[in-house]
């Protein structure tokens, strides 16, 4: 107990004192799962809208697959990519991607995909029909009704944004594994707790752990309040 | 006298039944066409391949003599527009739904302005543009849904039961804007309605629907000419009779459509008539009421049906007359079937088809 | 209209991963990775050699702290341009599956036996094959736990089978006994726990220091330098010619660094601000000396494969590493 109190402190010490190591660690988790979630929304929007409109045959078997990956282990999913990655027998290894930012990016957006296409398709779905009549018949394109209907579900999907970056930002496995934890440059808050708690510096572990449950609880509460603004 | 719009052998199938059974029907262009008909008997659906937002089964739709297919749908939609009976909103403020079909128009800044500002004032929702569309009462929501649609300003408007949630104050000038559209820029406009215009001041042609089928196509005076005949077609337009005109010292006339019940009236038909009484217009009570209503008649209620937010009950006062009360009246008078409650209207309320 | 964002997304892939490439490619410093394991990169020797060697050379290090049996693999499989481990048997394979070469012994410490100042089982002054007897016997009797092991197949772990079976012990039978405690852990929560049992086990230098320096622990190191706790670290670099996309200059050069004066003596002196004992000895100098020094022959025996640091067949073009 005594030492979750001293990681308290230490947390506050650190982030007060503007610790440039921290701070480095903290912008770079939110750069990289930023990216991450954009990639996702950018993937995985175009995907809810088919299946959240059109209806068309084997449907429910996409719709299964996402729901399924909901549910993938990460480390599972860390070493396909570490595989994929690989510089000399990975498929993608002549992009000598292993070991970069990008390599955790395109591991957490893969990652959280399946997050966003299943819940921006419920949101979707939960849309009124009639709404895309509305559109159709005041006038718009097949691509104007999509993103009006986009606008109607705005808060779903925003909330769908919010919990795959919460998501990305927390997940260590992949991180780990195709990041390799390299120091300035692929350490980010949640490889750092790892990296502490083994060497024992458990007060610094628990600082860090802090900052992410921050940082995370800083993103929730701001997107609540945008969107109790915008009603 | 070019159609605007033209259905041949229009069939619509959902799942095995036909809401729309073989319909051929001319649109004129620059008339009122009322669609009438019970729920249910395909007002919706037509209005809908109408609107370019459902496809038929089979049959064929021409706009402006061009056949409607998949290709050209889009770009045909431009010059129609439909309003839905279950009114909906854009979850944004008032402004930018009266604005979205301009919008999609790609009409520039300041006239999107002005337009906006001229239909908001046409239905009487002046101010109203930063309000968020969907706190406004249903009314006033239905009243945004007809500035949308006039601001794009189509030569087909399209109107499903705009009036039947609207208080009769409300649904009066609608109809007046509507009309007052029609007579100034043309607008063609089809409308499925339970409740009859004023029949008598505007032009209009009636269409007779039931179970998908379109039964008579004519002015109301053809129509209700020959159905005098066919009582089982007055069911389209509730509180129709058919009576004898008497003129009476002070202009107004008495017409007898049995049962002892006299209905009087500011008009002055002659002969064997047809008149009717908007369920709206009649006032519903549980004691005689003081009033310099002409027409009072006493009666039982013999149905009761609740539709949200009015009630509609069928009262026996020898005739059976529709009378449409709102919820809340409703619950006051604390009515029950079997009730003796008292029937009154103007005279002005009787009108002639 | 899905159309459209599916091209974008495609298209954003496209620009963050030739981004990435050509940022790689032109704008950073050229990238050494090195594979190593998690106790070394533990102790921050290796942040203060990274500090140490990029003020002086345009590369960037990158290490990359995983298990031992990883960071082989690693290298077996081209992953990395070098790794730092200290598991002769391992490099052994590295080198002769033709993965490594050009193999230096860098530097050396000890592992040691501590345990709970009481000393139950009495093994003060005995060395580690007695001590592990006195405490297999001690245990027969013993109703609690007397040795916790980290039991998740790390280096220090190897090393506590191998002295095991020195010993004479079936290491199966060893750790089905009651008074075994397996932490499958990192070093330190090992500790802990063998603190908290009042137990022995067996730990690497560095950690015991650093958690006896901060008070975590309380426990006494009962054998100190010995043979059988020798602790080599050797670099090995990776192979160019097998796995041709690795940095084999940049490699040689890092070893130069960690095998010259200016390196040896970093590593020699890491730490000496905050521990009253070398967490790191250099083993160059001695090995070089080939004096008779006791440790000399430590090393060669325990780390020297075929009789030499690294075998002729694998030292690759770098005689001069070797004089």
């Amino acid at each position: 107990m005594n030492q979750i109190i001293d990681g308290l402190v230490k947390a506050l010490q650190l982030i007060f004192s503007g610790n440039p190591g921290v701070y480095d660690i903290t912008l770079r988790s939110l750069a990289i799962s930023g990216a991450a979630t954009l990639m996702a929304l950018l993937w995985g929007t175009p995907i809810a809208l088919i299946l959240g409109l059109k209806n068309f045959r084997g449907k429910f078997l996409i719709k299964g697959f996402f729901n399924t990956m909901l549910g993938i282990p990460t480390v599972a999913l860390g070493l396909i990519l570490f595989l994929f990655f690989e510089r000399e027998t990975g498929i993608v290894g002549f992009l000598h991607l292993l070991y970069t930012p990008t390599a955790i990016i395109i591991g957490e957006a893969i990652l959280i995909t399946p997050i966003i296409v299943s819940f921006a398709t419920s949101a979707i779905e939960t849309v009124d029909p009639q709404i895309i009549s509305l559109a159709q018949t005041l006038g718009a394109s097949e691509s104007t009704t999509s993103i009006t209907v986009l606008k109607e579900a705005s808060a779903g999907i925003l909330l769908a944004g919010t919990a795959c970056f919460n998501r990305a930002i927390a997940e260590l496995g992949v991180a780990l594994m195709v990041g390799g934890n390299i120091t300035n440059l692929t350490e980010v808050l949640t490889t750092a707790v790892s990296r502490h708690t083994q060497i024992g510096d458990v007060e610094v572990a628990i600082a860090l752990s802090i900052i992410l449950l921050i940082v995370v609880f800083g993103i929730t509460i701001t997107v609540n309040f945008v969107q109790r603004r915008r009603k | 006298m070019t159609n605007t719009a033209e259905l041949r052998s229009i069939t619509k199938t959902f799942d095995e039944t036909k809401a729309v059974d073989d319909v051929n029907l001319e649109i004129r262009q620059g008339e009122i066409l009322a669609l009438l008909g019970p729920s249910g008997s395909g007002k919706t659906t037509l209005l809908k391949i109408m609107a370019l937002i459902e496809q038929p089964t089979s049959g064929e739709v021409y706009l402006y003599d061009e056949k409607v297919n998949e290709k050209n749908a889009e770009r045909l939609r431009l010059n129609c527009t439909m309003i839905f009976q279950k009114t909906t909103v854009f979850n944004t403020n008032v402004f930018d739904n009266v604005a979205y079909g301009l919008k999609v128009r790609k009409t520039p800044k300041e006239r999107i302005q002005n337009e906006v500002k001229q239909a908001l004032k046409l239905v009487g929702l002046d101010g109203f543009e930063n309000r968020r569309a969907r706190r406004l009462s249903g009314g006033e929501q239905q009243r945004v849904a007809i500035a949308r649609a006039l601001a794009i300003n189509t030569k087909l408007l399209l109107l499903d039961e705009p009036t039947a949630n609207l208080d009769p104050k409300n649904a009066s000038a609608i109809e007046e804007i509507i009309a007052k559209a029609n007579r100034e820029k043309g607008t063609t406009v089809v409308i499925a309605t339970h409740n009859m215009f004023q029949a008598e001041r505007i032009p209009m042609r009636l269409a007779l629907m039931g179970k998908g089928r379109i039964n008579e196509v004519g002015t109301p005076a053809e129509i209700f000419g020959k159905l005098s005949k066919t009582l089982a077609s007055f069911a389209a337009v509730e509180n129709t009779f058919t009576g004898n005109a008497t003129s009476a010292a002070d202009g107004t006339t008495f017409i007898d459509i049995g049962s002892e019940i006299q209905l009087q009236t500011t008009a002055q038909p002659e002969g064997l008539v047809n008149v009717f009484v908007a369920p709206s217009d009649i006032i519903l009570s549980r004691s005689h009421l003081e009033s310099s209503a002409r027409n009072v008649f006493k009666g039982r209620i013999v149905e009761i049906s609740d539709l949200g937010k009015l009630v509609k009950l069928r009262v026996d006062a020898g005739k059976s007359f529709i009378v449409q009360i709102t919820k809340r009246s409703f619950n006051e008078m604390g009515v029950n079937l079997d009730a003796e409650v008292f029937l009154t209207f103007k005279a002005s309320n009787v009108q002639v088809i | 209209m899905w159309q459209k964002i599916i091209i974008i997304a495609a298209l954003a892939t496209v620009i963050l991963v030739a981004g990435t490439i050509i940022y790689f490619q032109h704008f950073t410093r050229r990238r050494l990775m090195i594979s190593t394991t998690t106790s070394l990169d533990d102790t921050g020797l290796l942040a203060e050699i990274k500090t140490a060697y990029e003020a002086t050379h345009t590369v960037d290090l990158n290490f990359i702290p995983v298990g031992t049996g990883i960071a082989i693999q690693h290298a077996q499989n081209g992953d990395v341009d070098l790794t730092l481990v200290h598991s002769p048997s391992n490099e052994r394979t590295l080198l002769e599956g033709g993965d490594g070469v050009c193999r230096k012994i860098i530097a050396y410490n000890f592992f040691t036996i501590v345990g709970d100042p009481s000393d139950p089982a009495g093994i003060q002054s005995l060395n580690t094959t007695a001590s592990l007897k006195k405490i297999v016997e001690f245990g027969g009797n013993y109703s609690g736990r007397l040795w916790v092991t980290r039991g998740d197949n790390s280096g220090t772990h190897q090393k506590e089978q191998s002295l095991w079976k020195a010993a004479g012990f079936n290491y199966t039978t060893i750790s089905a006994k009651p008074w075994y405690v397996n932490a499958s852990h990192g070093m330190g929560d090992t500790l802990i726990m063998t603190q908290e049992f009042s137990a022995y086990t067996l730990s690497d230098t560095g950690t015991y220091l650093k958690y006896s320096k901060d008070c975590r622990i309380h426990l006494v190191a009962f054998i100190a330098q010995e043979k059988a706790l020798l602790n080599v670290y050797s670099a090995i670099a990776v192979n160019q010619t097998k796995h041709n996309s690795v940095d084999f200059d940049d490699a040689i050069d890092f070893i130069k660094y960690l095998v010259s004066n200016e390196g040896q003596q970093l590593i020699q002196n890491f730490g000496s601000g905050n521990y009253t004992q070398n967490l790191f000895y250099g083993a160059v100098q001695p090995l070089k000396q080939n004096s008779t020094a006791q440790i000399v022959q430590w090393i060669k025996d325990y780390a020297f494969l075929n009789g030499t640091e690294c075998p002729q067949q694998y030292r690759d073009g770098h005689p001069e590493l070797y004089d």
